[in-house]
């Protein structure tokens, strides 16, 4: 029914600046967006992910019509909605800042566009009991916004969104406003709440955490490029790039630059200023060869403090942290420092001499000059 | 290098009290955090250390001497700001080199830069000193600015969350840059963050702040296995810790929680039995970690029944949070569980490792084992 297609989507800003004396010709700037293609089906929760500047608020405020779309088709099931104006789309907004009116109760805010829309009473009254459960706002429907929590203002605000049933439900980082933890107990409404509306949805965010936990499929973006599409365990599983891997998981991944080098017929991964050797997996044996570099990527829960003596090298440590929930060794590999996240009971301590193992099944490769992932055949 | 004591101090903005009869000692030497969360009166309390900020009452002592009317300059302390705040036109030499260019704290040029050679030899930029800032690294000019409060061998070095603007990953990797190079400072420092991995991480000993008072004054491991309270308790750890209402029954002699309306009873650990039975409680808060929980699809006899309320997968885990009898509990689960919203979930809680908080005021009662989770515990041995 609303199923959501973005067809070879490009944008590109002017800049318009004009001068007293003389109309300046418009300037062509970079494409924000570049050949964007995606689909989300009805009822799926799509997050889009990436640092500032990749373009992803830019590709929302074009689904909802506050942004011309330069070139490509948007569709909304059978309907190309490139040229429908924002209130014809029936889209549901909710930004980072709320935007509530705030003379109005609670009650009327929610009410506002329906009132606009000139909607019965009764409707109105129907469609705001409905919603108003489902975001925890029945209580405040008397209040005013200046006597709300920013984590009920932004329960207003998207429930105000969502109360005409939109068929798109766009959300631009509802998050980022409200401190740490009411900002995973807000997280754990909206997932809520799309279970029980199953209103397609799409979230723009910076935060992978936030991605992760809320969508069904995840968009990556840098520069205006997708770089990858997927569920939230496939793209912290096989990322398709460099860029994904850093991006995805906390701890980030440790991505080391390699030179792989022969020694008695075995292959090892090398690393520059850093006695550290790794074995290279059979897995990788076909496509590696002695001289060739390589990023090596692994996450800090898929290395650990060898149990038993390798012909590995030994490597001093040079962090131990102990968070509580969890200890966290880091070595030095040349400049960079590599995480890990150890699951066993010993204590370490700063200096000692160490093995590594690496879980050889989990280890990523890419290539240093592109940042593509190298496929083990 | 110098201890540093705060006497009762207390400091009102106005009607606001921001500080509220604070005492603490710093040892010479100790890497101190100051940890709380926004306006819980941190930063104020830095500052009068720093002497930018005066104290209505209260004293404040640098090495047992009473400094509270001593200019800031004249107290021999230095701050890193957030911003490392570098001068931009001047090498990394020169801007090591500049506090003792200063006029108070004029030396020679030789001097200076055996200075500069000690300090940026220990924080290893002895081959930058010829860059600029702009020529640096997030992680190098943050060295170059430790380095410039350093040189001139202060008392006391005070740092206001210095990691707090940068992203996520940035900070997680300049935490460990800090952590490395930490032992080398050898200097008394009060660290100031609201980020309860920076000051597990990097403290020898923590004060938690809250609405100008000190919750808890004590180390890591004392914070995170015996909190003073609900409000420490709920401060460190990720997901945030499980407090419920339980009340205590004996069953066949051996003490338990009923808790979540269930029938299933929660065993007591013995030793934390005997506290609670000695301390006529019938009611208590019980406090368990999302670590301590473990869960199954299938039905178990004799563990809690509950649904599944979200579930989030975060990467290298899932964070389930389970309603049961209309309580939350977050508990972390292996990356590939998979479950959907409303499911039946079973859960047993490791009640070992329970905290027992008295049910009215939210103050610590008991825990098992709490002396060896403190001290012997995995990582409390002090590093070096």
């Amino acid at each position: 029914m609303a199923e959501l297609v973005l067809r070879n989507v490009y944008k590109q800003y002017e800049n318009t600046e004009k001068s007293w004396f003389r109309k300046k010709k418009a300037q062509k700037l970079d494409f924000a967006v570049k050949n964007l293609s995606f689909s989300c089906n009805d009822g799926e929760f799509i997050g889009i992910l990436g640092p500032s500047g990749c373009g992803k608020t830019t590709t929302l405020r074009m689904l909802a019509g506050l942004e011309t779309v330069t070139d490509g088709d948007i569709y909304i099931g059978e309907t190309r909605i490139n040229n429908l104006l924002p209130k014809d789309r029936n889209i549901g907004l909710a930004f980072e800042d709320y935007a509530l009116y705030p003379p109005l109760t609670v009650y009327d805010n929610l009410a506002f566009n329906m009132r606009a829309k000139k909607m019965s009473n009764e409707e109105i009254q129907k469609a705001i009991d409905y919603v108003a459960p489902l975001l925890k706002v029945d209580d405040l429907l008397d209040q005013k916004p200046p006597s709300l929590s920013g984590g009920q203002k932004q329960r207003v605000n998207i429930a105000r969104a969502i109360v005409r049933r939109p068929k798109l439900l766009l959300l631009d980082e509802p998050l980022s406003h409200l401190d740490g933890k009411m900002r995973q107990g807000m997280r754990h409404e909206i997932k809520r709440m799309h279970h029980e509306i199953k209103c397609t949805t799409i979230i723009v965010t910076h935060d992978q955490m936030e991605a992760m936990s809320l969508a069904d499929r995840i968009l990556i973006m840098k520069d205006g490029e997708l770089q990858q599409m997927g569920t939230p365990m496939e793209v912290y599983d096989n990322p398709e790039n460099e860029f994904v891997a850093g991006f995805i998981g906390e701890p980030p991944m440790n991505l080391l630059p390699s030179v792989i080098q022969k020694e008695e017929g075995t292959l090892f991964f090398t690393f520059e200023n850093s006695p550290l050797r790794v074995e290279v997996p059979k897995r990788y044996l076909g496509i590696l060869e002695s001289g060739k570099k390589v990023t090596l990527g692994v996450r800090p829960m898929d290395v650990m403090v060898a149990k038993q003596t390798t012909a590995g090298s030994y490597i001093p440590i040079a962090i131990y942290e102990n968070l509580g929930d969890e200890r966290r060794i880091s070595v030095r590999v040349g400049d960079s420092l590599m995480n890990m996240i150890t699951t066993d009971n010993v204590v370490y301590e700063r200096g000692q001499e160490v093995q590594l193992e690496f879980y050889a099944e989990r280890t990523h490769l890419f290539d240093p000059e592109t940042g593509k992932r190298i496929r083990a055949n | 290098m110098a201890s540093i004591a705060l006497e009762n101090i207390t400091k009102a903005f106005g009607k606001i009290n921001a500080l509220d009869d604070v005492s603490l000692e710093v040892k010479d030497n100790e890497f101190f955090v100051l940890f709380g969360p926004a306006g819980a009166g941190k930063t104020t309390l830095l500052k009068t250390i720093a002497g930018v900020e005066f104290p209505q009452k209260g004293l404040v002592k640098i090495d047992g001497e009473i400094v509270n009317h001593k200019e800031p300059m004249h107290r021999n302390i230095s701050m890193v700001f957030e911003s490392y705040a570098l001068y931009p036109h001047m090498t990394v030499y020169d801007n090591i080199a500049s506090p003792m260019r200063s006029k108070l704290y004029k030396k020679d040029e030789a001097h200076i830069r055996r200075q500069v050679e000690r300090v940026t030899k220990m924080m290893q930029i002895d081959h930058l000193w010829e860059r600029r800032p702009s020529q640096l690294s997030n992680g190098q000019r943050q060295r170059v600015a430790i380095g410039r409060c350093l040189v001139r061998e202060p008392n006391a070095f005070l740092m206001d969350e210095p990691l707090a603007h940068l992203d996520a990953k940035l900070r997680h990797h300049m935490r460990g840059e800090l952590k490395e190079m930490q032992s080398s400072f050898d200097t008394t420092t009060i660290y100031v963050t609201h980020d309860y991995m920076e000051a597990m991480s990097l403290a020898d000993r923590i004060a938690v702040l809250n609405l100008g008072k000190i919750e808890q004054l004590g180390t890591p491991m004392e914070m995170y296995y015996t909190p003073n309270n609900e409000f420490v308790a709920r401060l460190f750890g990720e997901p945030e810790i499980n407090i419920f209402d339980g009340e205590l029954t004996e069953r066949s002699g051996e003490l338990a929680v009923r808790a979540f309306g269930q029938a299933a009873l929660l065993p007591v650990a013995p030793d934390a039995a005997k506290v609670l039975r000695g301390g006529e409680h019938r009611k208590v808060r019980v406090g368990i970690r999302g670590n301590d929980i473990s869960f199954s699809f299938d039905e178990v006899p004799g563990w809690l029944r509950g649904s599944v309320y979200v579930n989030e997968p975060i990467g290298n885990k899932v964070i389930l949070v389970a309603d049961v009898g209309g309580v939350r509990l977050s508990l972390v689960v292996p990356n590939d569980t998979r479950a959907k919203i409303d499911q039946p979930v079973f859960l047993s809680l490791n009640m070992q490792h329970a905290i027992f908080f008295c049910a009215e005021k939210g103050t610590y009662i008991v825990r098992s084992n709490a002396a060896q989770h403190v001290s012997d515990a995995p990582g409390t041995k002090e590093e070096g």
